[in-house]
Formats: C-alpha cells, sequence, structure tokens
C-alpha cells in the first residue's frame, strides 16, 4: 500500500529524517511512535506531499508520488489529519463534511452556473453520505454548528468524518489523541478499529502508547530521523534501544553516548 | 434631480460590480488583491481604445473580459510560490504597471490625457430617459453578476475557497487543488471587474491613469468591508452606502469653505476613517458572512 524508501529531509542542516524506511500494507494498521523531535510529523508531511524529501522515494499503491503535490497524493487515495484540526468557526458542521467530498462538478465554476440538476443531485448524494458519517461519529446533532466551536476532541472526530467522506484507501493521523479527552479516546480507538475492519489501511502517529497498542497490529519507532525498531506494540518494552530513545534523553550519559554512536556509525 | 438619482445609482451599480468581483477574492477566498483597479482599468481601456476605433461595444468587453481574465489567471498563479502577504504586494505592484503603460502608451492610450469621449450605451435616446434604460441595463448586469457570484459562493466550489481561506493545508490535504482553485476565483473576479470598467468608462465616456490610482481600489475594499467581508449580498449594501457617501462628499464645499483640493482631500479622508471605523469597531460588516444551516436529511 505505503513504501517510504529511506527518505531524508533535512531543515537548515538538522536532519529531520535520515534514511527512514517504512512499509504499510493494505489492511494493516500501523503506529508511528518516537520522542519529539524524533521525525514523525516530518515522515508523515513526506508521504502526504506537504514536504519534498531530499532523498528516497515514496511508493503509493506501486504508485511514485515523491514530491508530488498534496491533492494529487490525496486524489490517490491517501488522506492525512493535522495534528490541529483547526477547523474554521465561519463554516458549519455539514458544510465541512462537504467540503470533505469531492463533487467533481460542483467545484468548477463552470458547472456550478450551468448544470444546476446535475450538481444539486451530486451535492444531495453528498449530504446522505454525510449525515451517516456524522451518525457514526456522533455528531448528527451539531451538523448546523460552526465547527471551530467544538471541543479539541470533537473537532479531531470532525476531522475524521471530513477525511473519511472521500473513502480513503488509506488514512494517516497525526496525533488523532492530542487534546481529546479519555472516554472520546476509547470511542476514537473504536472507530479506528471499525474502520480497518471495513478495508480502510491505518497510519497513526501517536505519542499515547495505551491508544497505539489499541489500535496498531505493529508499530515503528522512529529516533532522530532514523527507524529503529519494529515489531507489536506489545514487544515494544523487548527493546532497550527504544527505552533508551525514550528515556535516555533526561540522563546526559546517555545523550553523550548515542552522540558517540552516532559519530561511529 | 432624478438624473443626479440615476447617476449616484448608475455609479453604485458599476461599483457594486466590482465589489462583488473583490469579495469573492477577499472576502472568501482571502486573498488580498490589492491591484483590483488593474483589470477594472484592462477592461475600461479595453473598451475605450475599441470604440475610439468604432468598434461596437459588446466586443470592447469581450476583448476586456478575456485579456482581464488572463491576468487575473496569471496573478492567481503567483500565489503559488509567494506568501499571501508578498502576493498582495505584487498585486499592488501589477496595478501600478497597468497604470504607468496606460500612462506612457500615448498613440494607444491617450496616456495622461486617458480617452474621452467613449461613446455610452442607448446614445439614441433623449437625456433622462438615456440615463433610466442606462441604469437598468447596469442593473440587469449586476444582477447576473449577484446570482453568479452567489451561486459560486454557496456550491462546493465556495465551500472548498473558503476551506482554503481558512485552512488552505487542510483543503489541500482533502484532494482541492488550492493553486487551480484560487487561478479559477482570481479568473472569474477579473472578468466581473472588466465588466465593471468597461460600463465605467462608458457611462462616465472618459477613462484615464488618473483612475487607476491605488485609492480605487481601497474604495472598493472600504465597500467590502462595510457590507461583510465574505457575504454576497453585504458586497452590494457596502457598494450602495459607499457610494451615496462618496458622491454625496463631492458637495463639502456647499457647506464648508475649503479650496477644491482641500474638498478633495475631505472625501478621501472620510473614506478612510469609514474603512478604519469599520475594521476596528465592527470588523464583520453590516451583513456578516453566515455559518450556513445544516442540510436537511432525505
Amino acid at each position: 500500500m505505503l513504501v517510504v524508501e529511506g527518505i531524508k529531509k533535512h531543515f537548515a542542516g538538522i536532519a529531520a529524517l535520515d534514511g527512514a524506511s517504512i512499509e504499510v500494507r493494505a489492511g494493516e494498521s500501523v503506529g508511528l511512535v518516537g520522542p519529539n523531535g524524533s521525525g514523525k510529523s516530518t515522515a508523515l508531511n513526506c508521504c502526504s506531499g506537504f514536504e519534498r524529501p531530499d532523498a528516497g522515494r515514496v511508493l503509493l499503491l506501486g504508485k511514485d508520488v515523491t514530491g508530488k503535490e498534496p491533492w494529487d497524493v490525496a486524489k490517490l487515495g491517501l488522506v492525512r489529519t493535522f495534528q490541529h484540526a483547526n477547523l474554521p468557526t465561519k463554516m458549519s458542521v455539514m458544510d465541512l463534511m462537504l467540503a470533505g467530498g469531492h463533487l467533481v462538478r460542483g467545484e468548477t465554476i463552470r458547472h456550478s452556473l450551468v448544470s444546476w440538476k446535475r450538481v444539486r443531485e451530486e451535492e444531495a448524494d453528498a449530504v446522505d453520505k454525510a449525515w451517516s458519517i456524522l451518525e457514526r461519529i456522533k455528531l448528527d446533532k451539531l451538523a448546523g454548528h460552526p465547527g471551530g466551536k467544538l471541543s479539541g476532541g470533537q473537532q479531531k472526530l470532525l476531522s475524521l468524518g471530513m477525511a473519511l467522506m472521500g473513502d480513503p484507501k488509506i488514512l494517516m493521523l497525526d496525533e488523532p489523541t492530542a487534546g481529546v479527552n479519555p472516554s472520546l479516546r476509547v470511542e476514537l480507538a473504536e472507530h479506528l478499529r471499525k474502520l480497518q475492519t471495513e478495508g480502510v489501511t491505518l497510519l497513526t502517529v501517536e505519542h499515547d502508547m495505551r491508544f497505539i497498542s489499541d489500535v496498531c497490529d505493529r508499530v515503528y519507532v522512529l529516533d532522530r530521523g532514523a527507524i529503529i525498531a519494529s515489531c507489536a506494540p506489545a514487544e515494544l518494552s523487548d527493546h532497550p534501544e527504544v527505552l533508551e530513545a525514550y528515556l535516555g534523553r533526561s540522563g546526559s550519559r546517555a545523550v553523550v553516548e548515542s552522540a558517540d554512536r552516532r559519530t561511529l556509525s | 434631480m432624478v438624473e443626479y438619482l440615476l447617476g449616484v445609482g448608475i455609479l453604485a451599480a458599476v461599483y457594486a460590480i466590482n465589489a462583488l468581483s473583490l469579495n469573492l477574492q477577499v472576502g472568501v477566498t482571502g486573498l488580498l488583491n490589492f491591484g483590483q483597479v488593474a483589470f477594472v482599468g484592462i477592461g475600461a481601456y479595453s473598451v475605450a481604445i475599441l470604440d475610439s476605433h468604432d468598434v461596437p461595444w459588446i466586443v470592447g468587453f469581450l476583448v476586456g473580459a478575456v485579456l482581464a481574465g488572463a491576468a487575473g489567471a496569471l496573478v492567481g498563479r503567483l500565489g503559488r510560490t509567494l506568501a499571501s502577504d508578498y502576493w498582495a504586494i505584487a498585486t499592488l505592484a501589477l496595478a501600478e504597471l497597468v497604470r504607468l503603460v496606460a500612462l506612457n502608451q500615448d498613440g494607444f492610450t491617450g496616456g495622461a490625457q486617458g480617452l474621452s469621449a467613449v461613446s455610452g450605451i442607448w446614445t439614441g435616446m433623449s437625456t433622462t430617459a438615456r440615463e433610466a434604460a442606462t441604469f437598468a441595463t447596469i442593473v440587469v448586469v449586476l444582477g447576473i453578476a449577484y446570482l453568479v457570484a452567489r451561486r459560486v459562493r454557496n456550491g462546493q466550489y465556495g465551500r472548498v475557497l473558503v476551506l482554503i481561506r481558512e485552512n488552505p493545508d487542510l483543503a489541500a490535504s482533502l484532494r482541492h487543488n488550492v493553486v487551480s482553485a484560487k487561478v479559477r476565483v482570481m479568473a472569474l473576479s477579473a472578468v466581473m471587474a472588466s465588466v465593471c470598467g468597461g460600463f465605467y468608462a462608458m457611462y462616465i465616456s472618459f477613462i484615464g491613469p488618473g483612475q487607476l490610482l491605488p485609492f480605487a481600489t481601497f474604495l472598493i475594499f472600504t465597500m467590502v468591508v462595510v457590507g461583510g467581508l465574505g457575504n454576497t449580498t453585504g458586497a452590494v449594501v457596502g457598494a450602495v452606502l459607499i457610494t451615496v457617501l462618496y458622491d454625496g462628499t463631492r458637495f463639502v464645499r456647499d457647506w464648508i469653505d475649503v479650496s477644491a483640493d482641500q474638498a478633495a482631500g475631505i472625501r478621501i479622508l472620510v473614506i478612510g476613517v469609514v474603512l478604519l471605523g469599520f475594521l476596528l469597531v465592527r470588523t464583520e460588516g453590516l451583513v456578516p458572512e453566515k455559518v450556513k444551516a445544516a442540510h436537511a436529511r432525505r
């Protein structure tokens, strides 16, 4: 489904990604974890077209999408969400859901002026779909509410709903639980599991390890821009380098050691 | 008196077309176009130049629309590489470019003197009847422009444009081509602005570089801000109110003893104060942008 081969990305001389490789197979739910600054978000951005990697390749469904525009990547079926939902206050929940859909006719000026009837039909279908997704994520009662005025957790859910409007083949979620209350977190995990059974492939960037073990079949651990481990969530504690990446940061000895290790490698 | 009112009405309708165009860019899409007058100028000069060669006015409008549309698309394309604030400066530069070309291409544009005696519409009629017919014609065109703007705003395209204004990354992640959406809205708006320019030149039967100064753009900005950024009806309301205010202040010399230059300055000052006042006190304008109610279930 998604193959990332040795991508590198530097920002002002600092390597955010240093040859990371990831593979997500169709129908899998994969987690991407790592300490702050390890390059998780950059990896997500490189896959979804928001950053152009300096080196390496990104293959989506066998097609090379390295450096493609975000909308072109999305059209191939990869839809991502953002760590901060930042939904607009000037658009209703329903409007946002519809904006998440791909209404081919309504999106052109010509069609929206000329073929009223077909545009209306297209929109009516999208409205039906939006209602059913809103019911599923339990936001249907808030359909007329401004999206930006929902709680952080509801905005996250709505972002997921918007992404689902376009029937994505693979969903990439950037910290879906950040700012989400615990009960909604459980609900979110259920939604993701359900989506997986429906055939949606998932790649989740997350800090919350419990959420990761609830949702993911497999995790990649990213540290300083490189993948240091790939295993089932339960096996993470068996990897000493993972513990070091997370815990060793605070001890200066570990930092020196890891710096040495880097010089040597 | 009737003729004066008709005159103000014609100006208000012409400006309203322009305000609808600017609202699509600034209000709906969040594109700060400080060079709106460039598109107006392209339309006005196309009509005026072709008219001076005895070409029917409708051809002038078509040529103006094509040229302005192309210019709009080009300016929209610049948004790909420029951040929004730098893009805004670039639009200001474009407007100055158009003005300087108009000022210096004497043989073509009449240079600093501009082009006068542009023939209007309904030339066969007597004065008052002609004003009324012109007013009616422009109101019909405004009606069409209003419907187009409303239809675009309320459809999927408008939804995408608002999302681009509020969160362009989110729009891009949902497979909306942000660059193409901006290019198309700029082209459409530029065509509308060129129509405004054509009628403007025909109505006052003159166009010169003096009318392409940045103030002409800021006058329209004031209309859109007063009416309510992002609201199609608001743009028309703002255009009517500000036209009445701007035209009404022509009589400032009847009330206070100032020179002609000072009076012109006062008129601009009034517009500036209104713009600032609204930006500070009532940012959402008189007819604020609405959050649309959810569509009913089938």
